[in-house]
């Protein structure tokens, strides 16, 4: 097993977190609240996907196995995390006081606002993948093991950033148009694809993957990539579908009412 | 069309759309064709390369962008084309049209820009990919050239149609 040392704190916390969320869920609907079940299902996916990526066993040789876990807890986890709104579930949660309060500020902080803005959010997670296949980095965190396990938890929480910051359905500061997340969604994918490719002739500096193992990996992070992708896409689709049909009921609502009754 | 349509009856609705219909279904069109490349050419039958050493950096960068295009172009158009329903604003002449201009569109920019220009891969290894290259340019003109008679067609039925 290749995990650092974050394996086991973010295993249980994935564990504890996938526990809350379906208590929290249940005692929604117990109060009356329309939580659907998908949710649930979805955030629990989303929790077993970043788990098997952290200490599940993994097929492949060793960078294609390093590609696989990458892509469950970094990229397949965070975005069925992210669609599950698990800010909206606690803010629903949590009775009116300090905690909440403290919670809808840190949401609403100028920072979180910037980190959330889509082309930064990329830039994080893309950009991270990019310094760690292109510089020495990969090397060093594979010498020093709590880089390593840093690096691991980075990559989880770029993931959920740029996941929260495309799909936008939890309530975070700012609000960001649909074109611009599409965009962002456009130029991530791109960069990740494009990365791949570069990594199917050459491997990260100071490495010597078998040719063999780095082709697998490199395929396997192209198209593994582009799945994820398609999953966001379905998401802003759907939303757009659902926003327009609103629109266009509001406003079909309204010409049904006569020019003399308005 | 669904009769369950929560906008049927209202003024909106019902209102046809020939150019929208003839956009959104080449972007599906498109879509569609560079699935059939992917699926067919590189993975059952392996003739393209995954990656071809001859490949510039600029070429990955646009072979990159163009597939996550692909990807996102599959997604929109799907959903384009569902609320084009929705609204019973699908013209079906158009659509069709659009479909065959929008793989042809793409079979010829791939086999022009991306094979030849671009070089980002070639058709098929290790033979005399000339004749190749024409039957793959050739297939995305006949595309195009079927499109174009269902775009004449449809023009005409729609101008006949009373209004």
């Amino acid at each position: 097993m290749t995990t650092g040392p974050v394996a086991a704190p973010l295993t249980l916390a994935c564990v504890c977190a996938a526990v809350v969320y379906t208590v929290g869920a249940a005692r929604l609907r117990r109060r009356g609240d329309a939580w659907p079940w998908r949710r649930d299902c979805v955030f629990a996916a989303g929790c077993a996907a970043v788990v098997w990526g952290l200490a599940g066993p993994v097929p492949g040789g060793p960078f294609t196995a390093h590609t696989g876990r990458h892509l469950l807890t970094a990229m397949a986890g965070p975005a069925l995390l992210a669609v599950a709104r698990p800010l909206t579930l606690v803010l629903r949660l949590l009775p009116p006081g300090r905690p909440r309060r403290g919670l809808l500020r840190v949401a609403h902080s100028p920072a979180a606002g910037g980190l959330l803005f889509p082309p930064v959010a990329a830039a994080v997670d893309v950009g991270g993948l990019w310094l760690l296949y292109r510089t020495d980095l990969w090397e060093a965190a594979h010498r020093h093991a709590l880089l390593g396990g840093l690096l691991e938890l980075h990559m989880l929480l770029a993931g959920l950033l740029f996941a929260m910051a495309v799909c936008r359905l939890d309530p975070v500061r700012g609000r960001c148009g649909l074109p611009l997340r599409a965009v962002t969604l456009l130029a991530a994918g791109a960069a990740h694809a494009v990365l791949a490719k570069s990594l199917y002739l050459s491997g990260p500096p100071g490495t010597a993957f078998a040719a063999a193992d780095l082709r697998a990996g490199a395929q396997l992070m192209y198209y593994g990539g582009d799945a994820v992708e398609v999953f966001l896409a379905l998401v802003l689709a759907v939303q757009w579908y659902a926003a327009t049909g609103r629109r266009r009921a509001r406003q079909a609502a309204r010409d049904a009412v006569p020019a003399g009754a308005r | 069309m669904s009769t369950s349509d929560p906008l049927a009856g209202t003024a909106a609705a019902r209102h046809p759309e020939p150019r929208r219909s003839l956009l959104v279904c080449a972007l599906v069109g498109a879509a569609v064709m560079a699935g059939v490349d992917e699926i067919v050419f590189h993975q059952l039958l392996h003739w393209h390369h995954f990656y071809d050493r001859s490949t510039s950096g600029v070429a990955l960068v646009s072979d990159g962008l163009l597939h996550t295009a692909e990807l996102l172009a599959l997604v929109a158009g799907l959903f384009l084309f569902a609320d084009l329903r929705r609204r019973g604003a699908l013209v079906p002449g158009h659509a069709w049209s659009g479909a065959f201009l929008g793989a042809g569109v793409f079979q010829v920019f791939d086999g022009i820009v991306d094979h030849k220009v671009l070089r980002v891969h070639q058709v098929r290894y290790g033979v005399d990919v000339t004749p190749y290259d024409w039957a793959w340019n050739l297939a995305g003109l006949a595309l195009l050239v079927i499109g174009g008679v269902l775009l004449a067609r449809a023009r005409r039925a729609g101008g006949r149609r009373p209004s």
